[in-house]
């Protein structure tokens, strides 16, 4: 047996340095993170450069105001509510359907025909372009139930975004489930409790934290989310709402943060364009916030498993 | 055992019919629930009211009260002791010594106000007289229930049940009735699979809506009087996409779509599969906790924000450089904002893959003395092959759907001559099916332009099916493989 000396150790190190090939590979890999990396750093750069007439002028200003034709008073007030109208909508519904039905599948429908089905549509449905729910939208919400929705309404856009997170919850919640070890489950049979009690108090408190991480993600994309509530018909112009009540306005014109950064760039980007980058700060803060609680909750629930 | 140990389990030992008392932070966690669901049950009343136009009798106020009873009653019926039944007027402290009846009364008024003025404050008219309230009974709870935790004073009917848990003596042998599951619970649990069950409905109804509506719409275009199939390939110099003077030329859109894809994956498939090699095989632990989420917040950008950027710095400050005449708006810069929107996706599909790689066969490779690029080119590389491949289909599927960036960077919204150079202005699919949606009160009158848009939607749903049918089917032989 060869006995490890420094000599060799050294010769090992020398033979790794001499592997011109691994290393030309290794840099590629580097300069492919950098790639990636240096578009996300353009990219903010970008956004803060161009809204520096604002963010420097009026930062509180343009927060707070209404649509306007004057693009110094324009603000993206309307498009924060409608944002979070839509977000809260969307959350409202998906959450529980989307929850339940991982549930159900996870626990009940077993290898059923009914379940195997919906996993496939399921599955399907995370694939299906953002745009083509806003046809779903347009069709059922806003022109069959226009009657309850008041037509192209903030409610019609928040269930349009419920369809489209609805799939991303059940999966998000099936994987959170099927993490959580049986002999959980199976102690909480034998100690006599009911499917229903195993799941109330051992397999959700144990999957909450996945459960969680998921439904911020699919909340971060249905903030995001245009194409959808274009289609659903976002006004991307001016738009006042006067004296309306809070639930008249459920039913009257509404727009979102991403669909004011959409109509800003169709403007002339001289005057306009800081708008819209000022506008893209906003829902770069309010999208990378959510996704660092959702990596910050999965690093803690990480650190749980190893424990 | 200490003789203080002993004496504290005596006195917190529970006597024969006393109710065991949750903790504080369940008693927290109850009544913050409680609050949750009372003001939802609430607003849902409102929601109604409002899009019935008011109902007819009782007011707003009265409503709230009724829901106040019922839900009380609810906490009634589901205690498990008659005792447990009042434990939400009558225990007062950690003891349980019972109050007197005059502050019993006061509390469940105070109670039901607090939690009834809480949701109303948003929605009723005069809402300087519940503010009035809501402050008058949060003072008197206040007042009455000094030095008790402050959740505690407005939990209200949730406590019952927390409350009323019986201490029950378990000595002597295990008897079969003791085994078997009592009548309300089993009542709950078939409950709530049947709940469950239509939770799961709502997928398949998506499903279905989704596919029938785009269906059917496309039918009404396709079967239209004004619609013959040479309108969907226009040959001629006008050759181009112009729904409102009805030249529905799909190749023009074709053309823009495969551009951008390809422009897309000749971007995101390198870069991707390149970060996820380093981040599966080279990156220390410590350099992968600190890069992986940066390219998680990359995924989570909003692709209007990638969209201004393709605009503001791709079009102006990079493609300036290798193009001469190039303008604002282009096929080329769409597609490289596609591209960098699908590094993530490709990048953390490929990396599962190569993650999902077993040990051994890496150390099986370095026993035999291979580099670091032999292992990583030829032993991980090919095992995660068909995994791989799969993200890079997810990858095109994705970029094929992707309709802002396109729509804010292509120009040409409205509508495009045909154009085979990217440089130039240019529509997708989604491009155009997303400057038909933002003009649908303009084009839903003008003959069959508005269906021209389900038309899209069918294509582009169909495309999308087929290449995530066909990277599902992958992915499942590659997870049997291992």
């Amino acid at each position: 047996m060869v006995a490890i000396t420094t000599e060799l150790r050294d010769q090992l190190r020398l033979r790794r340095s001499a592997d011109t090939s691994g290393q030309i590979f290794r840099g590629l890999l580097m300069l492919a993170l950098l790639v990636a990396f240096a578009s996300l750093l353009a990219m903010i750069l970008t956004a803060l450069t161009r809204s520096w007439p604002i963010l420097s002028d009026r930062p509180l200003d343009f927060l707070f105001s209404n649509t306007s034709q004057n693009p110094d008073e324009a603000g993206v007030f309307q498009g924060i509510k409608g944002s979070v109208m839509l977000a809260a909508i969307s959350s409202l519904v998906a959450f529980p359907v989307g929850i339940g039905g991982a549930i159900y599948l996870e626990e009940y429908a077993g290898d059923s025909r009914f379940s195997r089905l919906v996993q496939v549509l399921v599955r399907n449905l995370a694939g299906v372009p953002s745009i083509v729910y806003g046809l779903l939208g347009l069709a059922i919400f806003v022109q069959n139930l226009g009657g309850i929705t008041g037509g192209r309404s903030v409610i019609s856009g928040g269930l349009t975004l419920a369809c489209l997170v609805l799939p991303v919850v059940i999966i998000t919640t099936q994987e959170a489930i099927r993490a959580v070890p049986s002999e959980l489950r199976q102690a909480g049979y034998g100690i006599g409790a009911t499917q229903w009690e195993v799941i109330r108090s051992v397999v959700l408190p144990s999957a909450a934290p996945g459960i969680l991480t998921g439904t911020v993600l699919s909340v971060a994309r249905a903030v995001g989310e245009a194409a959808p509530i274009l289609v659903v018909g976002a006004v991307s112009g001016f738009f006042q709402t006067g004296t309306l009540s809070f639930l008249e306005q459920t039913q009257s014109f509404f727009t979102a943060l991403p669909m004011q950064i959409f109509a800003f760039t169709k403007q002339p980007a001289q005057t306009w364009g800081a708008h819209a980058a000022g506008a893209s700060v906003a829902i770069l803060l309010v999208v990378v916030a959510l996704n660092s609680v959702a990596i910050w909750m999965r690093a803690r629930l990480d650190q749980k498993l190893r424990k | 055992m200490s003789p203080e140990l002993e004496v504290e389990l005596k006195r917190s030992a529970p006597a024969p019919g006393a109710m065991a008392i949750p903790s504080l932070s369940r008693r927290g966690w109850n009544a913050a629930l409680e609050i949750a669901l009372y003001c939802f049950i609430t607003m849902l009343v409102a929601i109604v009211e409002f899009y019935a136009g008011g109902f007819p009798g009782p007011s707003n106020w009265l409503i709230g009260l009724v829901i106040y009873a019922l839900w009380s009653l609810n906490a009634f019926r589901r205690s498990t002791t008659p005792s447990a039944a009042f434990v939400q007027l009558a225990v007062v402290d950690e003891s349980n010594v019972a109050a007197s009846f005059g502050r019993m009364v006061l509390r469940t008024v105070a109670r039901g106000t607090v939690l009834y003025a809480l949701p109303i404050l948003v929605f009723a008219n005069n809402q300087i007289v519940w503010i009035a309230m809501f402050a008058a009974a949060a003072a008197s709870v206040a007042f009455m229930e000094r030095g008790r935790a402050p959740w505690d004073l407005i939990a209200g009917t949730t406590m019952v049940e927390s409350y009323g848990s019986e201490a029950t003596e378990s000595t002597g042998p295990l008897r079969l009735s003791d085994l078997r599951v009592d009548g309300l619970r089993q009542r709950q649990n078939q409950r709530a699979a049947r709940m469950l069950q239509f939770a799961g409905w709502g997928a398949i109804i998506v499903s279905l809506l989704i596919v029938w509506v785009v269906a059917s719409e496309a039918f009404t275009f396709i079967t239209d009087d004004d619609f013959s199939w040479s309108l969907l390939n226009v040959e001629g110099d006008r050759r181009g996409w112009f729904p409102r003077r009805n030249f529905y030329d799909i190749p023009t859109l074709l053309v823009g779509t495969l551009w951008v894809t390809g422009i897309a994956m000749v971007i995101a498939g390198p870069v991707g599969l390149g970060a996820a090699i380093y981040l599966s095989e080279y990156a220390k632990p410590k350099v992968r906790r600190i890069v992986k989420p940066v390219i998680e917040t990359l995924a989570s950008v909003p692709s209007v924000v990638i969209g201004m950027f393709a605009i503001f710095f791709i079009s102006p400050s990079v493609l300036t450089l290798f193009f001469d005449d190039i303008g604002s708006f282009s096929v080329l810069a769409a597609g490289i904002g596609v591209g960098i929107l699908t590094i993530p996706l490709v990048a953390s599909i490929s990396e599962d893959a190569l993650r999902a790689v077993p040990m051994e066969l890496r150390q099986a490779a370095y026993g035999l003395g291979s580099r670091k690029i032999t292992v990583a080119l030829r032993v991980v590389f090919p095992a995660a092959l068909s995994g791989i491949s799969a993200a890079f289909i997810v990858g095109i599927s994705r970029a094929i759907g992707e309709t802002m960036v396109v729509a804010i960077a292509a120009g040409g919204s409205g509508g495009t001559l045909f154009e085979l150079n990217p440089t130039e202005d240019g529509q997708t699919i989604t491009a155009a099916m997303a400057s038909l949606g933002a003009g649908t009160d303009q084009v839903a009158g003008s003959g069959i332009a508005f269906q021209s848009l389900y038309f899209l939607g069918a294509m582009l749903f169909l495309i999308t099916l087929i290449l995530n049918v066909f990277s599902d089917a992958i992915v499942r032989r590659f997870r049997e493989a291992y």
